[in-house]
């Protein structure tokens, strides 16, 4: 049952944007399509739509003749992302629905997936070259002693005697498995597919983890960065007034996936698409991009960190928390990003962006952020309940709805924080405590008190070094 | 014998240790019901005039929530007419869902972390060199405060300028000022 629910999270994740076609999408699309001869007022309005209508054909038909439309669409060239989301679709779709065949049989589906993996996989992905071992089965032990989750390869890899001198290590989220392959000197990014204690891992290429940690995989550009068909702020500010057909040359556009709809719904006025990290808002009267949305995402993955996208290799203190450095993943914070890097390739494996960054009500929390990661102090305040949950990230706790996954409200601002043992940073200068402790904490020539976060720090006013947590308000 | 009395002696110490943490932490719960109490348990989301655009532009943003929450948080309040001094339409189009980011700036560039009372934000001007107190907000950047007179004048990176007005509007969760400007944080 648990395999099944899991498959299915994982299926729902991957096809989203083929789902949103389906269904909603599929028949708002139609209905999408038909507001515009209505609203269009033209049939050269109904012309330039037509590659929607032609896409919510498609989506009415069954899944091989969306796997041929995806085919048609990679051919095309210019929508090679589309059709990866569209073949992710289907292939988790199939992944789904041979869960209940048994075990052999989803040996069998695996090793396809990695034949088909390895036939798609490109030269410069690196490790993702690594595909043709999706079939391999991992029995993963909790070593405690050893502080980090280790993986034992089963005894037909071991034999193959290829595996034996590797690690994996369980990223934080628990749902993506770095495994450490010290023969080679790189890892080899797997992906946990099934229960706890023995679970069952296979390769996936960059963009599969891109799906899965940032829930439908909307990518949005950090400044100044265009790829993977994402465009820069710079290069987007400027589509606005052109027709909406110029925008689906350079970005693949889709529907709106669901959890969207409603807070951009389609009126007679005004219709919606997305693609290439924004959200479009179309005019029917003329088909052109009346206004765009810029969406969060992590069009860096895969790609080499520029140092132009970060300020320096300065974290935030508070982050370090929760995006801890190690010998194999690099953080660097810069323009409301946090960047998990690796260390030794300086490749980008994801994009964390921050709460002012746009990142906020009405998008979905992605789907990295699994666990309850509130700071203690705030854990008294926000509760996970059945209609909410709560989830840290960079400069905010959101609280999310269950059912959507949308970001409902921002339930508490939280700076870039303090660090014992550090100066006081700028900005810091003038008494803060809150008035209840007020008669306890107070600045004295010995000792200052300044409150951050849900502490009050002890601050040398000599030195001006955070010196201690005097308290923290719970 | 002494030997038997030493560890009495110090878990009778740790006792009354504990009994005095105890005493402390209940003092400090009293304290923060009087500090609610002083602000008719009002919250900052609940102070703030239910129709003022200050208002109207933290729900967009989402932030009213925040403002209803346990914070504590300092918040500078533009005033409507300050929103009014605005460039026409800014306001208008920072509203609309494609502009959250600059919104949210914008509206966490009028937050600051903690109580900071303008006695607070005098004394840490006063105690400068340069008579100039520098404070962080919760959008990272920072807003520069001076005296000129008797008044408590704030300006942001672009050199805009505005005016503490009114005595500090404690709440149950920070306190308010009032400003006469809206400041606009630097670019990124």
């Amino acid at each position: 049952m648990m395999k099944w629910m899991l498959a299915a999270g994982a299926a729902a994740l991957a096809i989203a944007a083929p789902v949103t076609a389906q269904r909603g999408g599929g028949d708002n699309d139609r209905g999408q399509a038909a507001k515009v001869e209505r609203g269009g007022k033209s049939q050269a309005k109904a012309k330039r739509s037509g590659g929607d209508r032609q896409r919510a054909q498609q989506a009415s038909r069954s899944g091989q003749d969306r796997q041929h439309s995806a085919r048609t669409e990679r051919a095309s060239g210019s929508r090679q992302q589309a059709a990866r989301a569209d073949r992710r679709g289907s292939e988790a779709r199939r992944y789904a629905a041979t869960q209940d065949r048994g075990r052999r049989a989803e040996r069998a589906q695996v090793q396809q997936r990695g034949s088909r993996d390895a036939e798609r996989a490109r030269p410069d992905r690196g490790r993702v070259q690594q595909a043709d071992r999706a079939s391999r089965r991992f029995e993963v032990q909790d070593n405690r002693t050893r502080g980090r989750t280790a993986a034992r390869i089963d005894a037909r890899d071991q034999a193959r005697g290829r595996d034996a001198n590797r690690v994996a290590v369980v990223d934080r989220d628990g749902d993506v498995i770095r495994v450490r392959d010290f023969d080679r000197n790189r890892d080899v990014i797997r992906v946990r597919d099934f229960d706890r204690g023995v679970m069952r891992v296979r390769d996936i290429d960059r963009d599969d983890i891109f799906i899965r940690r940032l829930g439908y995989g909307v990518g949005g550009c950090p400044p100044g960065l265009a790829s993977k068909g994402c465009l820069p702020p710079g290069q987007a500010r400027k589509l606005i007034g052109v027709p909406i057909t110029t925008v689906a040359g350079i970005a693949p556009l889709a529907p709106l996936p669901l959890g969207f709809r409603s807070l951009y719904w389609d009126d007679d006025d005004y219709y919606y698409r997305w693609g290439g990290g924004y959200l479009y808002r179309v005019d029917r009267g003329d088909a052109l991009v009346a206004a765009m949305i810029p969406l969060f995402g992590a069009a860096l993955i895969g790609q080499p960190l520029q140092p132009a996208y970060y300020a320096n290799s300065y974290v935030p203190p508070y982050y370090n928390a929760f995006y801890p450095n190690s010998p194999y993943d690099c953080y660097r914070y810069g323009f409301g990003y946090v960047y998990e890097t690796d260390c030794l390739t300086g490749m980008v494996e994801d994009v964390i962006p921050t709460y002012d960054y746009g990142y906020g009500v009405g998008q979905l929390l992605p789907a990295s952020y699994g666990y309850y990661n509130l700071p203690y102090q705030y854990r008294g305040y926000f509760a996970d309940d059945d209609d909410y949950y709560y989830r840290y990230a960079p400069g905010a706790i959101y609280r999310v709805d269950r059912e959507t996954a949308l970001i409902t409200a921002v339930a508490a601002l939280l700076t870039g924080g303090l660090t014992v043992g550090q100066p006081l940073p700028t900005g810091y200068s003038a008494y803060n405590v809150p008035l209840a402790y007020r008669t306890t904490y107070y600045d004295t020539p010995d000792a200052w008190y300044r409150y951050d976060n849900g502490y009050i720090y002890a601050v040398d006013p000599r030195t001006r070094m955070v010196n201690n947590v005097a308290y923290v308000i719970v | 014998m002494k030997r038997k009395l030493l560890p009495l002696a110090l878990m009778a110490a740790l006792a009354g240790l504990s009994a005095c943490n105890k005493e402390a932490q209940g003092s400090k719960a009293v304290s923060a019901d009087e500090a609610v109490k002083e602000a008719n348990g009002k919250t900052i989301a609940a102070g703030l005039s239910q129709d003022s655009r200050f208002l109207a532009a933290a729900k967009a943003a989402g932030i009213d929530a925040t403002l209803a929450g346990p914070g504590p948080y300092t918040v500078l309040v533009p005033d409507d007419a300050a929103f009014e001094k605005m460039p026409a339409g800014t306001i208008e189009q920072m509203m609309k869902p494609e502009s959250r980011a600059e919104l949210s700036q914008l509206l966490t560039y009028h937050i600051l972390p903690g109580t900071v009372l303008a006695a607070d934000i005098g004394k840490a001007i006063d105690d400068a060199e340069d008579k100039k107190a520098v404070l962080a907000t919760m959008g990272g950047k920072t807003l520069t405060f001076a005296r000129e007179g008797d008044r408590i004048v704030l300006s942001d990176s672009a050199g805009t300028k505005a005016t503490l007005a009114g005595p500090d509007e404690t709440r149950s969760n920070g306190v308010v000022h009032h400003i006469d400007a809206v400041m606009m944080p630097p670019k990124a």
